[in-house]
């Protein structure tokens, strides 16, 4: 036993969170055998799609140290701006699709400018705008939502990619997320801002570009998360990403991206939204309240947390 | 290159000019650095040392000073850190600023990666590449370690590895040993020394003499300004620095100090004190020690930083555990078991941090010289406001706080005034015994002066001083004994002499 601890500790941190949350699949599955299928592994990893694209660029902005707070407002904001355009307006699929992630890079960009050049602090500043951006979103479809959004084309979503349309981009985003922050020099510069910007700033770094541009890449993000699951469900409604900024949090924290910046995965943010998913699906499908669903994940972000903490100060005491 | 006569030098600053509106910061100073040197700069604060960083550094852009600029003999204009290090300047801030989370390889190619933003990164070659280079060079560092891991000591050095990377024509140090303890700063010379072998040129800025003593083959000494001197190692004396640094002799900076007579009381008394390490609870910071102070004296408590002479202040004010001894004020015994308590029974204390923990920054004058004896002001339960303005003018106008505006904000005063306000909101609890730590740091040579008067009168009031500073002549003029700690323990006592410094950091580095 003492052994399989080690050889368990050696692993990287994502095939421990892996295997962790593989754990608690099967020990739903265990619970109860109907949940061990093909169907719910895809309705999980479907459940954290949208959020999930939405947080990925985020990730990297929080790993630069600076907030979006705005996210599920954003997605809000630009899905219904283009679902009016399209079924009101008579703009094409694509046309709208183009308005609508330009609609998110713009937030992110105001969101940008007034971080660093209005000193005002990012969580804020981005708290106003997620305010600013849901109102929006309520006032383009007048407090109803848009029920006939058209297919991509015809049939599309019936098509083996149509059905996985999402999913296929989320996974894709996850690549691209990790590569760069880990195989390219921006993500060592984008974690070098997040621990020490002055150390950034001395070493010939552009703080305010980097951190301009990711704010842009987050709104941008958001966007095309609400637009897909504008397409994916052929409605949005302005409630749309209400409480995504909170689940991206606490997946994040699961997954051991620091919130103080400076260190960030992406492939962590993914397992920690899926092990809250598949607490949650689990447990609605081994019928408990539903109502205890957030008191779990309150409850794993916690042990998460602390977990880590402690692993530091381990760290640290050894020194 | 070609060997004109110029070459002789990796950096020279010429008649460089600078003013901030009517205040003129830097008149007609020049500084010289020979290849492969190791070259001090010295003077106070406010002297202009940093000022004439920021030139170097492109903080303060070409065009903003006047003078010239050659670097390795040609001339330079720069407009910004960035371009400053591309001519060949690398600077070492005396802040510790490394990024926590990423390994020291990733610190070192930081720059490196900077430049080609949309480059891919690759893990082994930059371990690899920081692995050799650090070999190379005998930096003692490990590429792949997390630099959170790092000691603070580990950090600077990362710094120095950091600048040396980008392969220097001048490597500026600014104050590098002001956080590091005796074994730490004998490492880092050695360090430098090597770096003078494989012929890198490095100015070495510091305030402390030793330093330049034994590290530097030549120094300038800025005042006021002004270049006052260049010297070279032979030709330069520790009394010949003191004297060019402060523009005058040495007696004229220091008070007098009072006589004490013969049969002066003890008033406070510390018998085989032990004090705990605050960072680390139950381990023995400072081992049995003891000793009397006496009505009207001043006591200094000499050694380096992290000898435990502040850890020793805190546990008699009550802030720091004392692990076993006894402690007698007056002729009775007391416990300093809180701060309360140490200020009731007439213990006063001056931190070395204003900024931190000495002052409120964001109130004003009377808040800040009021804030430990608010309830001596209490009419009714109520605060008189009346007498507590009495008060704050009062100590304000005694220690001549600059402006004497009660109503001034903190935040707008000179460190020196700053210094005077903490002082003075020490006083007022009317101390029995009054402990300063660090009265002087960050303070100008002018208030320095006016402090060692306030110290000085104080001590002829009969008030019983207990003095720590890191500024040895200071504090071997200013104290009539001095006790030196080093290591845990105290190594001895001496007389304060401004004449005894070499005897004292002898003691404090624990060579006698």
């Amino acid at each position: 036993m003492k052994l399989n601890l080690k050889v368990f500790s050696a692993l990287s941190p994502f095939v421990k969170r892996l295997i962790f949350v593989a754990v608690v699949f099967g020990i739903f599955a265990g619970l109860n055998p109907s949940f061990a299928n093909y169907a719910s592994i895809l309705s999980v990893v479907q459940g954290i799609a949208f959020v999930g694209i939405a947080s990925i660029f985020l990730v990297l902005l929080i790993t630069s140290g600076e907030f979006d707070i705005s996210i599920g407002a954003t997605a809000a904001l630009s899905a219904l701006t283009s679902a009016i355009l399209v079924t009101h307006q008579g703009f094409s699929m694509l046309s709208a699709f183009l308005i609508s992630l330009g609609a998110g890079i713009l937030v992110g960009l105001i969101n940008g400018l007034v971080v660093i050049y209005g000193k005002v602090p990012s969580f804020i500043a981005t708290i106003a705008m997620l305010f600013m951006c849901k109102s929006l979103a309520t006032f383009v479809s007048e407090g109803k939502g848009i029920a006939d959004f058209p297919d991509l084309h015809e049939g599309f979503k019936d098509s083996t990619l149509g059905k996985y349309f999402s999913i296929i981009i989320f996974i894709i985003l996850i690549f691209v997320g990790e590569f760069i922050l880990n195989k390219t020099n921006f993500g060592k510069v984008i974690a070098a801002i997040g621990s020490n910007p002055e150390a950034a700033r001395t070493a010939g770094i552009n703080t305010n570009r980097v951190k301009l541009l990711l704010f842009m890449a987050t709104g941008c993000g958001a966007a095309l998360a609400g637009y897909l699951s504008l397409l994916h469900f052929s409605s949005a409604w302005f409630t749309l990403g209400s409480g995504w900024e909170l689940l991206a949090i606490a997946g994040m924290v699961i997954g051991g991206t620091s919130l103080f910046g400076g260190k960030g995965t992406v492939t962590g943010l993914f397992l920690g939204m899926l092990l809250m998913q598949v607490v949650a699906s689990g447990m609605v499908a081994s019928h408990i309240d539903p109502w205890w669903q957030t008191v779990i994940t309150g409850v794993i972000v916690l042990v998460s947390l602390s977990v880590d903490m402690k692993r530091k100060k381990v760290k640290f005491d050894a020194k | 290159m070609a060997s004109s006569s110029n070459n002789n030098y990796a950096l020279e600053m010429i008649k460089i000019y600078k003013n901030f509106g009517p205040v003129i910061a830097l008149d007609d100073v020049s500084l010289k650095v020979k290849v492969g040197s190791i070259h001090g700069l010295i003077g106070q604060n406010g002297a202009g040392k940093s000022t004439l960083m920021k030139i170097l550094s492109g903080i303060y852009a070409s065009g903003t000073f006047e003078g010239q600029i050659n670097v390795a003999g040609e001339s330079v204009k720069m407009s910004s850190p960035l371009d400053a290090q591309v001519r060949g300047i690398s600077i070492v801030p005396q802040e510790i600023t490394v990024a926590d989370t990423l390994t020291v390889a990733e610190n070192i190619l930081l720059s490196e990666l900077a430049m080609n933003r949309k480059g891919f990164y690759s893990k082994k070659n930059g371990l690899q590449k920081i692995r050799k280079f650090l070999e190379d060079n005998e930096i003692p560092l490990t590429a792949d370690q997390l630099v959170s891991e790092l000691s603070l000591h580990k950090k600077q050095i990362l710094m120095i590895a950091s600048a040396l990377y980008k392969n220097p024509k001048v490597l500026v140090l600014d104050e590098p040993t002001s956080s590091l303890t005796s074994d730490e700063i004998a490492n880092l010379f050695s360090i430098v020394r090597n770096l003078k072998k494989r012929g890198f040129t490095t100015v070495f800025i510091t305030h402390k003499l030793p330093e330049i003593l034994e590290l530097c083959d030549a120094v300038s000494i800025l005042r006021d300004g002004k270049t006052v001197r260049t010297s070279e190692r032979s030709e330069f004396d520790a009394n010949q620095l003191v004297s060019d640094m402060i523009g005058r002799k040495l007696g004229d900076l220091y008070p007098e100090k009072n006589v004490l007579s013969k049969d002066a009381k003890a008033i406070f008394s510390a018998r085989n004190l032990v004090v705990e390490n605050p960072r680390k609870p139950g381990e023995i910071m400072v081992s049995e020690f003891s000793f009397d102070l006496h009505a009207g004296e001043i006591l200094g408590l000499g050694g380096l930083v992290g000898s435990g002479r502040t850890e020793i202040l805190r546990a008699l004010y009550g802030d720091n555990r004392v692990l076993a001894g006894k402690l007698e004020l007056q002729g009775s015994e007391i416990t300093s078991k809180d701060i309360p308590s140490a200020i009731q029974s007439g213990i006063g204390y001056v931190t070395e941090d204003r900024k931190l923990e000495g002052l409120f920054f964001n109130l004003e004058i009377k808040s800040n010289s009021t804030a430990s004896i608010l309830d001596k002001f209490k009419k009714m339960g109520l605060l008189n406001k009346q007498k507590e303005k009495e008060v704050a003018a009062e100590i304000t106008e005694s220690l001549a706080v600059k402006p004497q505006d009660i109503y001034e904000m903190i935040r707008n005063l000179s460190g020196g005034n700053q210094q005077k306000v903490l002082i003075g909101k020490g006083l007022l609890a009317k101390p029995i015994v009054f402990m300063l730590d660090e009265p002087t740091k960050g303070v100008d040579i002018a208030s320095k002066a006016e402090i060692y008067r306030i110290i000085s009168d104080l001590a002829k009031q009969g008030v019983g001083i207990i003095l720590v500073s890191s500024e040895f002549p200071e504090l071997l003029a200013l104290s009539h004994r001095i006790l030196v700690f080093s290591g845990g323990a105290m190594r001895g006592e001496m007389t304060g002499d401004i004449n005894k410094e070499q005897e004292l950091m002898m003691m404090a580095i624990g060579q006698s």
